[in-house]
């Protein structure tokens, strides 16, 4: 295979369509909402009766414009629609609204981790807005149609034959989700048709430029992505490696027999007969709009992951863990700063934070079948996050208290210091009560005391260690289990290596 | 016998037109009674209830809630409409009262109305006549006195030429005045709701109750606040005016249009009017221009009725496919079939500069032209269609003869601009009339004119006309 990668040459161009999250349809007022009641979300203007008009949907606008701007394209500032003509029975006008002459933007990019560590940069030919169409069933000897659907707002954005091969398509699909996800103009749902991924493929020798084009449909995860554009690659290095040439045609993915299977195709090429769309005047961005589109830029999660590795001094993995979704950086980065301002160290903080977020919360998240984009709407908010690490920080409570202390604010829906003070969690930190403490141990446990001071005199510092520790255990014991460990610690170390160096003093003298 | 008393004798009179002339499709008798004896209830009409209690005819191609909308065609036939047209809302909203839908050419497509799949409808000045088209249910019905106003669209001069055949008022208005909204479309860009109405005045009250901006049609206007002419007349003198006058095609003009039109040019002069010559060289482009878009558009406009959702349809099909080719190849007129055949072809891909784009530098060209001429006259006085109504059979239009003479009248569809058709006179028994085209958004310059005209040469109306609705 190896030899053949060399000979051969593989093109990819991505067509991805995403259903924008707009309260209406793109060119009525209906509800744009799919999974309810077949044909409920319809109106004359959906439904392409006679008589009615589009009206274009500014929402649906504003959102393209912000994905366009967000794949770093150029926006037009003067837009319109076209007609795409084509006879398809869940289309009620027979016609789409769509973009064909002055997409919403064109020749923009985005940059995907290539193998060596290194970027590949991904041009995107354009974005256009569009209108989707309805919904056809098949049962028996009836054809059954739910328009619902027709008429909801779609953006296909359009990339240069740019990849090479599936993983890199991969890549790009899943960065693409987490990208409109963030900016939440489309809630990326592959398996239910929110995000979805047509490719087009071709081979060639090596140098020879792009090849006779195959499209690949039915590509509904990105997992399938891969595999299918993995699996037609082979194939046309085999056709061609057999002296056969490609046929220019549609091939659908079939998910059960892993492998791309040629459509039903008709005799003829569809000509579209794309013309400007009488009913939609020229759309002209103004300042007004122009702000609202920058208005819904967000940081990006590229962007993003980089800064909180240099901000935070955060691995890799962790960043991307965390820039998943938006709604987990975000609660990431509250939590961070208000562990900050409650006095914690920066690094400290963003660590113990990151952990949390890693086993804890993801624990919690799991079990409630929800995942990090639900976080905002979570008991255990970010300033509540940064409440537990600040009181462990500071010593006000034990690793293993704060872990019911977690465990209560998501029961109780309480603040972290409310749940310790009711409930006397409060680890002890008067001096007096940790020199009572260490002074109990001491007396009560004076041979102990003795084993330590030789251990430590003859040199042996593992033993002086584990004595060391077993009065601070029993230090803390004698406090009732309040004490600080750390104050306790600390305490203990200082009275024997004081001991230590009286018995030395007097030893000398 | 006693003769019935005024107004009750209404429904002897309607019936009897209605018997001759056939201009409606469907009408609620009721309404139209209680209308007319409200009408002559109200000795005068004020300036604040222009429409108010008026019945008014809809052409079947614009939408009224409960009614059918069949746009003449067999494919829509016992189709309900579910909702209502922008203009007849804001004429209800005005107090007006929708009593019928309105015989029509097939889609809007035809210059006789004997494109309708249902029935003829026959000129009111001469039965073996057609009352022209497309809108000529509309122009027969305002012609016999059965409705004060009616509303029909215009696309290429589908309420001026009718209005002309019939010898009333007919008004397109600027392009965007008028909300589209409910207007089953044939031409987008090019077709706006119009009246069809008794009087200038009347044309007048319910083109002001119907303009203005719709969010339901975002290709509408908001009425500009310095458009002129929005002051009632009532017959007064107006300021005069400068007109030019396009004398090019003349030579094609029917004699009796011809003498029309110089006597009304005289007439206007006569008023105070200033006459000045214009050309439009790029006229001679108009109709195939006109041709290409409208017939490219309705393509993609008539694509929708595929039986699926509502229409007509074979009780049996194979397959959806089966079911829409089933459904067009029978539910389409021939002529519909041809302009949808037509827009397919100078659509294709690869043939859109030679046909469609070109066709589109030509109505760039023709807008050019009417603004140079406009920036030096108030209105362009011309002729509307080259003959009085036609007979049918051998004393009829060819449908090739009657494309061509669109040619005064799609002009005004192509640059966008208002025109108004008024009749002046009567020829050989038929009515003959004049157009005036204007600058954007300036309707009321040109009914200035018309109701001045109309002061001094009361509109002649056709053999046992009546009046019902009272005029000011």
């Amino acid at each position: 295979m190896v030899g053949d990668e060399m000979k051969y040459q593989s093109f990819i161009g991505l067509e991805v369509h995403i259903h924008l999250l707009t309260r209406t349809k793109a060119f009525c007022s209906c509800k744009a909402a799919f999974g309810d009641e077949p044909n409920t979300n319809v109106c004359p203007v959906c439904m392409g009766y006679p008589g009615v008009l589009p009206a274009l949907n500014g929402e649906a606008m504003r959102m393209a414009a912000t994905v366009a701007l967000a794949l770093d394209c150029a926006l037009s500032s003067r837009t319109w629609f076209e007609r795409k003509q084509y006879f398809y029975p869940d289309m009620p006008k027979n016609y789409q609204i769509s973009q064909f002459a002055s997409p919403v933007g064109v020749g923009g990019h985005v940059d995907i981790p290539a193998r060596d560590g290194a970027v590949k940069r991904i041009r995107i030919k354009e974005c256009h807005l569009e209108e989707d169409a309805g919904k056809m069933i098949h049962t028996g000897t009836m054809s059954l149609i739910d328009y619902n659907r027709a008429g909801t707002s779609l953006l296909e954005i359009v990339t240069e034959p740019d990849f090479e091969t599936g993983a890199e398509a991969e890549v790009y699909i899943q960065q693409l989700r987490r990208m409109v996800r963030y900016l939440g103009v489309c809630d990326g749902n592959m398996e239910e048709g929110s995000l979805r991924c047509d490719a087009n493929v071709s081979v060639n020798l090596s140098g020879a430029g792009l090849g006779r084009k195959v499209e690949i449909k039915n590509l509904n995860s990105s997992r399938f992505v891969r595999l299918g554009l993995d699996y037609e690659i082979e194939r046309q290095m085999e056709v061609l490696e057999k002296g056969g040439t490609v046929r220019q045609e549609t091939r659908l993915w079939n998910e059960n027999r892993d492998q791309t299977e040629p459509m039903r195709s008709k005799e003829s090429a569809n000509d579209y007969r794309f013309f400007p769309e009488p009913d939609l005047p020229v759309f002209v961005a103004d300042g007004a709009f122009t702000e609202s589109v920058r208005a819904g830029l967000v940081e990006l999660p590229y962007v993003r992951e980089h800064r909180l590795i240099a901000d935070y001094g955060l691995s890799e993995e962790q960043a991307s863990f965390i820039c998943g979704e938006r709604a987990g950086a975000d609660w990431f980065e509250a939590a961070v700063a208000e562990s900050i301002r409650l006095g914690v160290d920066r690094s400290i903080a963003a660590g113990r934070v990151a952990v949390w977020l890693s086993t804890d919360v993801k624990r919690v998240l799991n079990r409630d079948g929800l995942d990090a984009s639900s976080l905002a709407a979570c008991r255990m908010t970010g300033a509540r996050m940064a409440a537990i690490v600040a009181l462990v920080a500071t010593g006000r409570i034990s690793g293993t208290i704060a872990r019911q202390v977690f465990d209560a604010v998501l029961a109780e829906d309480a603040e972290p210091i409310d749940i310790v003070l009711a409930r006397g969690w409060e680890l002890d930190v008067d001096p007096e009560s940790i020199d009572r403490a260490v002074d109990a141990a001491f007396s009560s446990e004076a041979s102990a005391v003795a084993g330590a001071l030789a251990a430590m005199s003859s040199g042996n510092h593992g033993k002086a260690r584990s004595l060391g520790s077993f009065l601070v255990g029993k230090a803390i014991a004698a406090s009732g289990g309040k004490a600080e460990p750390g104050l306790i610690k600390a305490a203990v170390d200082r009275r024997l290596a004081a001991a230590a160096s009286h018995a030395e003093q007097g030893a000398r003298a | 016998m006693m003769q019935s008393v005024y107004p009750d004798g209404f429904r002897a009179y309607f019936d009897a037109w209605e018997a001759r002339i056939g201009s409606f499709l469907e009408y609620d008798a009721q309404l139209l009674e209680t209308a007319a004896r409200q009408a002559a209830g109200s000795s005068s009409l004020s300036d604040d209830a222009d429409v108010a209690g008026l019945p008014f005819g809809v052409k079947d191609n614009i939408a009224v809630a409960g009614m059918q909308l069949s746009c003449g065609s067999r494919l829509l036939d016992g189709f309900i409409s579910p909702y209502s047209a922008t203009s007849v809302t804001k004429l209800m909203g005005a107090g007006a009262v929708p009593v019928g839908k309105m015989n029509m050419d097939e889609f809007g497509m035809g210059s006789s109305t004997d494109g309708s799949a249902f029935k003829r409808t026959n000129n009111p000045w001469d039965t073996d006549r057609v009352a022209g088209g497309s809108s000529g249910g509309p122009a027969a019905a305002v012609a016999a006195g059965l409705v004060p106003f009616a509303l029909g669209s215009d696309t290429g001069g589908s309420v001026r030429q009718p209005a002309n055949f019939c010898g009333v008022v007919g008004l397109k208005p600027t392009y965007g005045a008028v909300s589209r909204f409910g207007l089953v479309a044939y031409a987008s860009s090019l077709e706006t709701v119009g009246v069809l109405a008794d009087t200038a005045w009347r044309a007048r009250a319910a083109f002001m109750a119907m303009r203005g901006q719709d969010e339901l049609d975002q290709t509408s206007a908001e009425w500009p606040a310095g458009a002129p002419g929005d002051r009632r007349h009532g017959g007064c003198m107006v300021a005069p005016m400068t007109i030019g006058v396009l004398s090019e095609g003349a030579a094609t003009l029917e004699p009796e249009v011809a003498f029309g039109f110089d006597e009304a040019k005289s007439a206007l002069k006569a008023q105070g009017h200033r006459i000045v010559d214009i050309e439009l060289p790029s006229l001679t482009y108009a109709v195939p221009a006109y041709y290409t878009i409208a017939t490219a558009e309705a393509s993609a406009n008539l694509a929708r009725f595929d039986g699926i959702r509502y229409g007509n349809r074979p009780q049996y099909s194979d397959n959806p496919e089966e079911l829409v080719d089933k459904t067009r190849g029978r539910g389409f007129g021939d002529e519909v079939k041809l302009r949808i055949l037509l827009g397919t072809f100078v659509l294709r891909s690869g043939f859109q500069d030679r046909y469609y784009l070109r066709a589109q530098r030509i109505r760039a060209g023709i807008r050019h032209d009417f603004e140079r001429v406009l920036h030096g006259c108030d209105a362009i006085l011309m002729p509307v269609f080259p003959t009085r109504a036609f007979g049918r059979g051998e004393d009829g239009l060819s449908p090739f003869a009657q494309k061509v003479a669109d040619v005064f009248t799609c002009c005004a569809n192509l640059a966008g601009l208002p025109a108004l058709a008024f009749p002046t006179g009567v020829a050989g028994g038929l009515p003959v009339g004049v157009q005036l085209v204007g600058p954007a958004f300036g309707e009321g310059a040109l009914l200035d004119i018309a109701e001045a005209y109309e002061a001094t040469h009361p509109i002649a109306r056709p053999v046992g006309y009546q009046s019902w609705w009272g005029t000011k």
